[in-house]
């Protein structure tokens, strides 16, 4: 939408908008304005932005600025607004920064609210404590999440093998993807992704097999012939052919709209759970979700975690209403509903309940999914050193290098491990 | 006021020629925006960067003086550097050369008094002017995808199945250095109003000797076209040191597969905005302005050697 305006009409605006300042205003300077920044798509703004609607009608007294942007520009942008003085009052915040932004002193303990105006007790403490850093509350779980392993239904029907459950094993999965793509049923379609740079996997994996990607103070929880057995399990695939080729993959930016299930290349693929909604609605065949695969002597790979936190700026001017906003989209009926399921599954059992009664199909999957999952989850790892976000992308680089036979699974293991641990050291 | 007794000292006052200054203020107010724009969007920032340059800086704490620290490291211990730095120099030394013949050959085609020859121009620069957007970008991803219109047309042409060309470490920085050249109308335009100010009438006189057409070309046309043979280069070679948005846009940020297309921008651009080093960006960022200086440097001494100013 274009919207032209001739010089006149400008210079008639720019008065009028004089004239009328205070009234044009008045919403900025309602007693409480505060600023809120989130990343995410189009559906979850529009439902954040009926939300602060919501609250406003109720709390005529409190403005509140919603600005969204891509998870890429969402970080550059709140570290400069932070380094700026400017940071919003109220901060989406993700489990792998919260520590980096709470320990350098940017964010509000929030400890003082509980039991008060931040009502989230009945969270239960795994769920209170995926906001704590350090003992102290600076984030509240907008929703609980996990890995997902996604299957396309129609696509197993069609090659006439039995598709992949919850409780499979990494080899039952590999021989049943090869048989999907030995059926040749579609143009360049395999059984699954390949999966090697993919970090939330490898973790699952390394868990599975006693060891973390880090430890407790902040090392690498694994060594070179791990992450060596990982890479060697992806070749097998490879070279059976049921997962897709190194240039397939590598178009593959690990977003939901590259997903090599929803670019139709594969039956099979990974992501989070909040993100099958939106993957569903990117595909139009009808889709599952199970759990990732492990083996019957396994220890628990996978893990709830916050699918993100909402945290408050410490240099806040309206502290309390911030938080007063925050225990309105998590505990408030009327706010929880507004949110649905979009961010993940609400903490609190009440809200939950209340939610499931009017979910439309796949946000039921996705409830079931984490109701399915919870008893065998193992706990939270962790959060990962500074340093740790270049390891995701050191990860699929050298996935690559070994899936273009650059380097042999020996040696980008080795590399690996040892530029990981590089990266940490430097922070 | 005792007006006779300054009467003349008056006359002198307004009739005194106006002050330097005054009668410049004028100028000076029009080129205020750009004065502004100048001191706090480009020298502000470049001295700030240059300090930045001393320092461990993550935004979110204040910089924290390491002296030479981050130049040591991209001297001896960066492998990203090497990596980032031959990538971007592979990509200036193949781009620049094929998009200046490129530019050349179409410039003198244009130049033969075509009919319709705005248009041309026109369609030509087109390129260009959407030059480093991010829609060009994407148009390339959709060319040179695995399902993308090269593969197809191979396919129906030659029954050959390609690879991705985008996503395969061994193409990727290719199809990056043809989008560069398919981009040759800027420096074609120059080009073009270079060939329209040699004098006809020496064109005249070599054809009346008899001379030959690639004759011609070789001793007339290019050797008074290398002052803009000259600019051209210059140019080209600096813009080719700062490309970023194609690398960006088809790896979407990443450099990748494997670091193929990661340019120098593009690993500065992950040092400061991906992992929050700042400090160490700025030097990287230093580091290339050296690098260019010392390319452009080198241009303007060799220049004297092949440049030909017609006096």
């Amino acid at each position: 939408m274009t919207l032209t305006i001739d010089r006149r009409q400008l210079l008639a605006g720019m008065a009028a908008t004089l004239a009328f300042g205070s009234i044009g205003l008045g919403r900025a300077n309602a007693a409480t304005a505060m600023r809120l920044l989130w990343w995410g798509s189009k559906e979850r703004a529009d439902r954040t932005f009926a939300a602060v609607k919501a609250y406003q009608a109720k709390n005529p007294d409190v403005s509140i600025a919603g600005e969204t942007f891509g998870w890429d520009s969402y970080w550059t942008r709140l570290a400069t607004q932070t380094a700026g003085g400017n940071a919003p009052d109220l901060i989406q915040m993700d489990y792998r920064y919260i520590f980096e932004y709470a320990r350098r002193g940017t964010l509000l303990d929030m400890t003082p609210y509980l039991g008060k105006s931040l009502a989230i007790e009945d969270f239960g403490a795994p769920n209170i404590n995926s906001g704590k850093v350090d003992g102290k509350i600076y984030g509240v779980n907008l929703g609980v999440n996990s890995s997902m392993v996604v299957v396309n239904a129609a696509a197993w029907q069609e090659a006439g093998v039995e598709q992949p459950h919850d409780g499979i094993t990494w080899e039952q999965l590999g021989d049943a993807c090869a048989k999907v793509t030995a059926a040749k049923k579609r143009r360049g379609f395999y059984g699954t992704g390949d999966q090697s740079g993919g970090e939330p996997a490898l973790e699952c994996w390394l868990r599975q097999h006693g060891k973390a990607l880090y430890t407790n103070d902040g090392k690498l929880g694994f060594e070179a012939k791990d992450a060596a057995e990982w890479f060697a399990f992806w070749a097998e695939l490879r070279k059976s052919g049921a997962c897709v080729p190194a240039d397939v993959q590598a178009l593959d930016q690990q977003t939901i709209e590259t997903d090599m299930l929803v670019t139709k290349k594969a039956a099979v693929s990974y992501a989070h759970s909040n993100q099958f909604v939106a993957i569903q609605g990117l595909v139009k065949e009808k889709l599952d979700l199970i759990a990732y695969p492990s083996n019957p002597d396994s220890k628990p790979g996978q893990y709830l975690k916050p699918s993100m936190l909402m945290s408050v700026s410490a240099s806040s001017a309206n502290k309390d209403a911030a938080v007063a906003f925050i225990n309105y989209l998590v505990e408030s009926p009327d706010g929880a509903k507004t949110l649905g399921v979009e961010r993940g599954v609400p903490a609190s059992p009440k809200i939950r309940d209340l939610l499931t009664q009017d979910l439309d199909a796949i946000s039921k999957q996705v409830v079931d999914y984490i109701g399915r999952l919870t008893p065998h989850v193992g706990a939270l790892p962790p959060a990962p050193p500074n340093g740790a976000g270049e390891n995701a992308f050191l990860l699929k680089k050298i996935a690559e290098e070994v899936a273009f036979g650059k380097s042999s699974t020996q040696d980008g293991a080795t590399k690996f491990v040892e530029q990981a641990a590089a990266n940490i050291t430097r922070g | 006021m005792a007006i006779g007794a300054n009467a003349p000292a008056r006359v002198t006052t307004i009739y005194k020629a106006p002050s330097a200054f005054s009668r410049n203020a004028p100028g000076y107010l029009f080129l205020l925006p750009w004065l502004i724009g100048f001191f706090g969007l480009t020298l502000g920032p470049a001295i700030a960067s240059l300090y930045l340059s001393l320092t461990d800086y993550n935004l979110l704490q204040a910089p924290d003086w390491v002296g030479l620290d981050n130049y040591v490291r991209i001297a001896t211990a960066d492998d990203k550097f090497i990596s980032s730095m031959k990538v971007t120099l592979f990509y200036v030394v193949c781009s620049v050369p094929l998009k200046l013949t490129f530019a050349l050959l179409v410039a003198l085609l244009l130049n033969r008094g075509i009919r319709g020859l705005p248009v041309y121009r026109a369609i030509f620069y087109l390129p260009s002017l959407l030059g480093s957007s991010v829609a060009i970008a994407v148009l390339w991803r959709q060319i040179f995808d695995a399902d993308g219109v090269v593969n197809t047309l191979l396919w129906y042409l030659f029954g050959i199945n390609g690879p991705s060309w985008i996503s395969n470490p061994d193409y990727s920085l290719y199809t990056l250095v043809i989008l560069a050249v398919w981009q040759f109308g800027s420096p074609m335009i120059i080009f073009l109003a270079g060939l329209r100010q040699i004098p006809t009438d020496l064109y005249e006189a070599a054809s009346l000797d008899g001379a030959s057409k690639v004759r011609i070309f070789f001793k007339i046309t290019l050797p008074l076209l290398t002052p803009v043979i000259f600019f051209n280069a210059v140019v080209q070679t600096i813009d080719a040191f700062k490309a970023f948005t194609p690398a960006y846009v088809i790896s979407s940020g990443t450099g990748g597969p494997i670091d193929s297309t990661l340019f120098y921008t593009l690993y500065l651009y992950q040092e400061a905005f991906g992992y929050f080093r700042m400090g160490y960006a700025s030097a990287l960022a230093w580091i290339l302005v050296i690098i260019i200086a010392i390319f452009t440097a080198f241009s303007f001494l060799s220049a004297r050697y092949w440049v030909h100013y017609d006096d």
